[in-house]
């Protein structure tokens, strides 16, 4: 893994960026990214919790959002290979970065399940004020896990080595 | 007084140098005012699409409004307040820094923004009345972009020393 992670590191794109103006930009994006994805995602996450938004159908509303935050998302992800390609050994041994990719692997689980198991009875409760249990958690589960991985992300340029091994 | 004292004078208070001392807090700070960046962007995403006409277009604009405009000044009241901490904390790195004052700018042409966007979205009518027909939907559009130059100010404050 380690011999991987050197071989991304001097990848001419790896240096291109390091050596360059690109990185400060990219971390830009990734930023503007990253709070676009929390920020939409907060809204639906919010009416599962049974907070109204702007439309009583939680379907609807996903529909609306949704494609938003997964435009962000693609950008976020993007954006995130790249700086993580200009040093992989160092953030591949982060400890803040690990935890953000657990976060993320969770709120993936997360979602997964949703959709798999929750979202099958929401014609049910599609227009309720109030979701069952299981929406409850879903979206609790969301917004701590996305603030979580803002938290973790940022950590992640307090405690990086830049160390060559 | 020019800025380089008062930042000099700032950095030197007690209440700065406890800030700095613990070295969880600028940290910390920083990652709630993310947090609300978040929450601002999300409610500022809703908000202005739909006086541009591009998204929640069947909802009700004043609905849109009341609901939303309310989670945008509360996250404006964190960003203001965690951004101010973030300032007393390490004054030498934003006060005699241009891109902080840019950004600073930014911030008072968003409000003023976001402010005048309450106008053309108090009632369905709103919006096609008068010269909100024509200033409306440039006028969601700029300020949606005014708020994302607000952020690339701020990441690009660490860079601009």
């Amino acid at each position: 893994m380690n011999e991987l992670f050197a071989y991304l590191r001097d990848t001419a794109l790896a240096i291109w960026i390091r050596e360059g103006d690109a990185f400060p930009w990219i971390e830009t994006i990734h930023v503007i990214a990253i709070v676009t994805v929390a920020g939409t995602i907060a809204i639906v996450d919010l009416r599962l919790l049974g907070l109204a938004a702007h439309k009583p159908s939680v379907q609807r509303l996903m529909e609306e959002l949704l494609p938003w935050t997964w435009a962000a998302f693609l950008i976020a992800a993007t954006t995130g290979t790249l700086l993580f390609l200009t040093n992989a050994p160092a953030y591949a041994h982060n400890r803040a970065f690990q935890l953000k990719m657990v976060m993320m692997a969770l709120a993936g689980v997360n979602m997964g399940l949703f959709n798999l198991r929750t979202r099958r009875t929401m014609h049910l409760w599609d227009e309720q004020v109030s979701p069952p249990p299981a929406a409850k958690i879903a979206g609790l589960l969301s917004l701590t896990l996305w603030a979580a991985i803002i938290c973790f992300g940022r950590r992640i340029g307090f405690t990086l080595e830049h160390f060559n091994g | 007084m020019p800025v380089s004292e008062v930042s000099a004078w700032l950095y030197a208070t007690p209440v700065s140098t406890h800030l700095r001392d613990a070295d969880w807090i600028v940290p910390t700070v920083q990652s709630i005012h993310i947090v609300a960046i978040a929450i601002l962007m999300g409610s500022s995403i809703v908000l202005n699409l739909r006086l541009a006409g591009l998204m929640a277009r069947t909802d009700s604009a004043p609905v849109v409004r009341q609901r939303y405009l309310p989670w945008l000044w509360a996250a404006l009241a964190v960003l203001l307040m965690t951004g101010l901490v973030l300032v007393i904390a390490e004054p030498d790195r934003v006060l005699g820094n241009w891109v902080f004052w840019t950004k600073m700018l930014l911030v008072v042409v968003a409000f003023i923004t976001t402010v005048t966007i309450r106008v053309p979205m108090r009632d369905d009518f709103a919006a096609k009345a008068g010269a909100w027909r024509i200033i409306a939907k440039p006028l969601a559009v700029l300020s949606l972009i005014m708020w994302v130059l607000v952020i690339v100010c701020g990441r690009w404050i660490a860079y601009a020393l």
